[in-house]
């Protein structure tokens, strides 16, 4: 067959001329008279050789050259010029372009510029060839591979290398952690037992609609960035099994390449670490609790040590009236004791979500009220925007109010930590979007990067470990996720750091319908 | 005449223990549970020494430290923090730094060595 070769020149003669002498050189020779017709062309009849004059109107030479090799970067091009364009057959060179031939064109030039481009076509069908025998080298030992993972394959594989095979199947499928193997196109190809028995076989479902019962690929897909960097990644998903049960995972990535490095698969490695981010959750709000606490315990202790030196007192002088005095305030401490012990107890407690009507401008009120004192203190100016006719809406008001309350708090931290700006301000907003609410909390503190943001809500990375109790947002995105709603955050270093919690109404019920629950009216 | 000492904390309950504390052993006292009121109070007793919280609801310790020592009349009368945070930079010219809670004697001496026997 002919090799197929694209002339493109403004100038009709020239097409003519030359495209004579290159269908006589034994091409099959196609024309365009401009660079956008040419792409046309090119992108119709794949030639394998483009020859184009570097000056034209409209798409110059080197645009095309530029495109046509984003297109496809084999394909050989030749490049026309005239005299004293040497700057842009240079700037040819460096785009890629196999040579480049001087106006007038001499046909030994030529014939020299197209035996190179030959050459190179040459070279890379070589290549090709070698490169698919590899493969095929490859695809053999890789099949072998998937008849270990996969079990109706192993039979066949099993007849082979029946001792290799089943240790190695074993090996695969015992592993008590998820495994799967995944490809470019979200196709698992292996998986082991543990993964098939809670989310069914593989076979031709993405991994998003098994593991997440997703529609749509996850947007921080660790297995993309390692496809994308080449590097393993580690993160926190939460899986959904068929039956909708969330569960929380560690997930762990790793690329596996081909004999020519290339990735092909990613393995994907994921742990089921719902228990202990319940602990977690535990642990968290018992840590909060003894950060606000310890000062008021303090402060306790005290009035108990005051009532016991009244006592004291009252006792050595016979004031009757003094011990009485005394007693009544260690009667008060005691109580005070009382309930936040009680308080801890509760707090340490897994809590159920109960919702109630609450009006959200009154809530939102409450909510500023909590943590205005320290914006005040501290000079950091508070701005509330609450939407006009926010109505009622469910939800847990103590644990919400605990929620913001802890952003709020970071939001001030992220303020006292910034340097740079003279002037500090926390937004706190509250709208309706249709059947949500959306809580805005927006600060012009230090901001964040990229790995921070990724991290702030989950169980293995706390950015604050040294101070506080650095586990505020991820208990206020515990309780926001119990509420079947959604935290996010947008930030950058230096620029801030904006929060958002959205809630959606319960049973699709709009902030009317929620007025006249029959709980609210109950209450 | 007796050594007068200002307690100024937000807790009446403390305020009520240290009054007894102090009055037990010798000195007068004069009392503020906030900072905005306390300047009024120091000026008016001319306290010789002053107990002072850190974590006040309407105005905090080193907030009113910092307006009370901007007058010269009032900026040598010489601070005990009594408090349960962890803020001992907060005041630095501090004479002593007591945290909640606090132990009686130790308040006791510290007021001594700070402005003597109560006469």
């Amino acid at each position: 067959m002919k090799p197929k070769l694209l002339l493109v020149d403004d100038e009709e003669g020239i097409r003519k001329v030359l495209g004579i002498a290159l269908e006589d050189s034994g091409y099959t020779v196609l024309t365009a008279e401009n660079g956008q017709e040419a792409l046309g062309v090119f992108d119709r009849e794949q030639p394998e050789i483009v020859l184009t004059d570097i000056k034209m109107p409209g798409m110059d030479g080197i645009s095309l050259l530029r495109r046509l090799k984003q297109r496809n970067p084999e394909t050989e091009v030749i490049m026309i010029t005239g005299h004293g364009d040497m700057d842009l057959a240079i700037k040819s060179l460096q785009y890629d372009a196999t040579d480049f031939v001087t106006k007038p064109i001499s046909d030994e030039a030529l014939e020299k510029s197209l035996q190179k481009a030959r050459e190179n076509i040459l070279i890379r069908r070589k290549l090709k060839e070698y490169t698919e025998n590899l493969e095929s080298l490859v695809h053999e030992k890789a099949s072998r591979l998937q008849a270990v993972a996969t079990p109706a394959a192993a039979t066949s594989a099993g007849a082979q290398e029946p001792a290799e095979s089943s240790r190695y199947q074993k090996l695969f499928d015992d592993m008590p952690c998820y495994i799967a193997v995944r490809d470019r196109r979200y196709r698992l190809t292996a998986a082991n037992k543990l993964f098939r028995q809670d989310f069914g076989e593989p076979g031709a479902a993405c991994c998003y609609e098994l593991c997440k019962q997703a529609t749509v690929p996850c947007e921080d897909c660790p297995v993309e960035k390692t496809f994308q960097s080449g590097c393993p990644q580690q993160t926190e998903m939460v899986f959904k099994t068929e039956t909708g049960e969330p569960f929380n995972t560690l997930v762990w990535t790793t690329p596996v390449r081909d004999s020519q490095g290339e990735i092909t698969h990613v393995l994907v490695m994921a742990t089921n670490i719902t228990q202990l981010q319940r602990l977690q959750d535990h642990l968290a709000s018992l840590g909060l609790m003894i950060g606000s606490v310890s000062h008021a315990i303090k402060g306790l202790l005290t009035g108990l040590d005051g009532g016991m030196y009244l006592i004291d007192a009252g006792f050595a002088r016979e004031d009757q009236a003094q011990v009485q005095e005394g007693w009544e305030v260690v009667k008060l401490m005691v109580g005070r004791i009382r309930g936040m012990v009680l308080d801890i107890l509760y707090q340490a407690k897994e809590r159920e979500v109960v919702r109630t009507a609450v009006d959200l401008a009154a809530f939102g009120e409450e909510v500023a009220g909590v943590i205005a004192p320290k914006m005040k203190r501290h000079g950091i100016r508070f701005e509330q925007e609450f939407a006009p006719g926010l109505g009622r809406f469910e939800l847990d008001a103590g644990q919400i109010q605990a929620a913001l309350v802890n952003i709020l708090e970071n939001a001030v931290d992220a303020c006292l930590e910034d340097r740079q700006k003279s002037e500090h301000r926390v937004a706190f907003r509250i709208r309706r979007e249709s059947q949500q609410v959306v809580f805005e909390v927006e600060d012009n503190g230090i901001g964040m990067d990229a790995e921070t943001r990724a991290g702030i809500f989950t169980l293995f990375a706390s950015s604050k470990a040294d101070k506080g109790t650095g586990l505020g947002l991820f208990v206020a995105a515990k309780i926001v996720r119990q509420h079947g709603g959604e935290i996010t955050v947008a930030s950058e270093p230096g620029q801030g750091a904006c929060f958002s919690v959205r809630l959606p109404a319960v049973g699709g019920g709009s902030g009317e319908a929620a007025e006249k629950s029959p709980r609210d009216q109950e209450a | 005449m007796a050594k007068k000492i200002l307690i100024i904390d937000d807790d009446p309950i403390i305020v009520k223990y240290l009054t007894a504390l102090l009055e037990d052993n010798g000195y007068t006292t004069c009392s503020a549970t906030s900072g905005v009121a306390a300047l009024d109070v120091v000026k008016r007793e001319k306290p010789d020494l002053i107990t002072l919280d850190l974590e006040m609801p309407e105005e905090w310790g080193p907030h009113f430290y910092r307006r009370m020592t901007k007058d010269p009349e009032l900026q040598d009368i010489p601070v005990i923090v009594i408090s349960g945070m962890a803020g001992r930079h907060a005041i630095k010219k501090a004479v002593a730094y007591l945290s909640k809670p606090f132990d009686a004697d130790k308040l006791l001496l510290t007021v001594q060595r700070a402005i003597g026997l109560p006469d």
